[in-house]
């Protein structure tokens, strides 16, 4: 206990904890904003909505047949307001799920960047004790990071649905369900993020991995495993397993809809986050047991 | 004092890390018993840092063992209240102020946090606690670090070149602290390559070369053994006829840039008296002092480059 209260006072000794807290309040006021004006539109009728997407240059009577399918097909899938009020409701998750992640990775290998390594295994020799104060560290601080970010957008999100005459659907199992999910994958990635800052502890080199496992990770992803199943291996299975990689999991286990077509359960994609958040820290943490700090 | 080792010894026995192609320390042994300043010295790359980074258990040995108080530094309940290491003087984060690194300290320690304000006045940092490290002069980082080593109350210190960029206040004021803390009855083993300002911080000395103990005593006793070793300096306005003089004592002679002789492997008294029988005058003749400067460039010699 007195390791995550050293740790937890350690990173409200620096200037990162606001850095790290202005960007998740940044990020989700933007894409809260953004969110708001589609839901603004696509909760329109069809009509509506074509003019408001082509601002008022169109209609449904003048516009290419192609792009008014193009329209209709995102209209339908976003024409209805549970789905609005998740999306609004976990408004900046992208970013902020990668925040949580870069927060627990930087907890870590700070110790390396900033030379406190030696100061820290000095007063507690037992450096698996010090991975678990960070990894309590970067999950409280996550959960946190999830509890201001959902009140802001319910908070706010709630009003704007009420405003235009929409049901907020707070208390609806579906909408509810969003927000909590959104809170197992803050913890899931700050897990992951603890992990993955363990076994590589050059700072630079650990959160740029991540940011593109991250970022680029469902993409390319999902072109080798396509690539895969056309010349390769022709079954469905090959096309689920691309759930494997970390972003593709995350994706899957908090969409309230399937992510793509062969998509596995959305408990599947929680359990592959976990086992490589474990994996990862638990060959994390026996390399740095055996780890000379020189 | 609280949590003290049984009793401050530290031991080194049979110690080794070997890394591909060489042994950075080999097989060294030795002991450094409180209530002294050791001194540990030896060129760089001699295997300094290793050896006690592998006492503080930061690096892994490959064989041996390394205790304080007849325990493993791993192995200790409360690490930081029986030994106090200093080992880098940049190891604080450097947008953090001094004072909290040292209450960071305190808390992972379960120590009060008053300790970090009063060992911030003992060193001298009082006034500059509240600023960002980053902000630290050389000076200022070491005193931290002492500060930082003497939060627990610990019997034993260990220093890695605590006076490196010290200014000569800087240097008096480390050896005074010192020197005060072994009159307390704590051991400390600090390491330098500063020899003169060993002479006058250490009572004991243990010299390292190529990772292997080349000696090990108090400072008096590892100058005295190579005082016979140094040259008696002769200064006379007919040297080739006391060169000729010194033949039969099978000495070896060389001559200075300034003219006069050294001579080696032989007494002042020697020298004195076949000078006096051959009827050569003398205008100088005086044995060169034994510090331990000279002692530690003879001792380390051989594996004086740095590796």
């Amino acid at each position: 206990m007195k390791l995550l209260r050293a740790e937890l006072f350690k990173l409200r000794t620096t200037n990162m904890w606001w850095v790290f807290a202005l960007a998740w309040v940044l990020t989700t006021g933007i894409v809260l904003t953004v969110n708001c004006f589609n839901a603004h539109a696509l909760l329109k009728p069809f009509a509506q909505y074509v003019s408001i997407q082509t601002h008022g240059h169109e209609t449904v009577a003048t516009a290419d047949a192609a792009h008014l399918d193009h329209l209709r097909s995102d209209w339908l899938l976003g024409h209805n307001t549970i789905t609005q009020a998740s999306t609004i409701y976990t408004s900046g998750q992208l970013i902020g799920l990668l925040l949580a992640c870069l927060l627990a990775i930087v907890l870590v290998t700070i110790e390396f960047q900033q030379l406190t390594a030696t100061s820290t295994f000095l007063t507690t020799p037992r450096r698996r004790d010090v991975i678990a104060a960070k990894l309590g560290t970067a999950l409280i601080v996550a959960g946190l990071a999830w509890l201001v970010t959902s009140a802001i957008s319910v908070v706010v999100g709630a009003i704007f649905l009420h405003q235009q005459g929409y049901p907020t659907h707070l208390g609806t199992w579906a909408v509810d369900r969003s927000i909590l999910l959104n809170l197992a994958a803050y913890l899931l990635w700050a897990l992951f993020g603890t992990g993955f800052g363990t076994l590589i502890r050059n700072q630079l080199g650990a959160t740029i991995g991540a940011t593109i496992l991250y970022l680029v990770g469902s993409g390319a992803a999902g072109a080798l495993f396509t690539l895969l199943n056309t010349y390769v291996i022709k079954h469905d299975w090959v096309l689920t397993a691309q759930v494997v990689v970390p972003s593709v999991a995350s994706t899957v286990m908090i969409s309230p809809t399937k992510t793509f077509d062969q998509s596995p359960a959305p408990w599947v994609g929680a359990v592959v986050m976990i086992a490589w958040a474990i994996g990862s820290g638990v060959l994390g943490v026996r390399a740095l047991r055996r780890r000379d700090i020189a | 004092m609280t949590g003290r080792a049984v009793d401050g010894q530290i031991v080194v026995s049979s110690l080794t890390k070997a890394y591909p192609g060489f042994n950075a320390v080999d097989d060294l042994s030795f002991t450094v018993d409180p209530g002294r300043v050791t001194g540990f010295l030896g060129p760089n790359g001699a295997g300094k840092t290793t050896t006690l980074r592998m006492l503080l258990g930061l690096v892994a040995p490959t064989s041996g063992t390394a205790t304080i108080g007849g325990a493993k530094y791993v192995d200790l309940q409360q690490p930081i209240e029986v030994v106090g290491a200093v080992l880098e003087a940049s190891s604080a984060h450097r947008g953090r102020s001094g004072r909290n690194h040292l209450r960071a300290i305190c808390i992972a320690a379960g120590l009060p946090l008053g300790r970090a304000d009063e060992m911030l006045e003992l060193v001298g940092l009082g006034a500059a606690g509240d600023r960002l490290f980053k902000g630290y002069s050389l000076g200022m980082r070491q005193r931290l670090g002492i500060a930082a080593a003497m939060l627990g109350d610990p019997s034993v210190l260990i220093l890695d070149e605590p006076t490196n960029g010290l200014d000569p206040e800087g240097i008096r004021w480390m050896r005074d602290t010192l020197r005060d803390l072994a009159a307390e009855g704590r051991t400390v083993l600090v390491s330098s390559h500063l020899l003169s300002e060993m002479q006058t911080m250490a009572d004991d000395v243990v010299i390292l070369a190529k990772g292997r103990l080349v000696r090990q005593g108090s400072v008096s006793e590892v100058t005295a053994s190579i005082a016979g070793a140094l040259h008696i300096e002769v200064r006379t306005p007919q040297p080739d006829r006391l060169v000729d003089a010194l033949g039969p004592l099978d000495a070896q002679v060389t001559t200075a840039a300034d003219g006069h002789l050294l001579v080696t492997g032989a007494t002042e008294d020697q020298v004195g008296e076949a000078a006096h029988a051959a009827g050569v005058p003398l205008h100088r003749l005086a044995a060169a002092t034994a510090d331990l400067e000279e002692a530690f460039l003879q001792l380390t010699h051989e594996g004086a480059e740095i590796r």
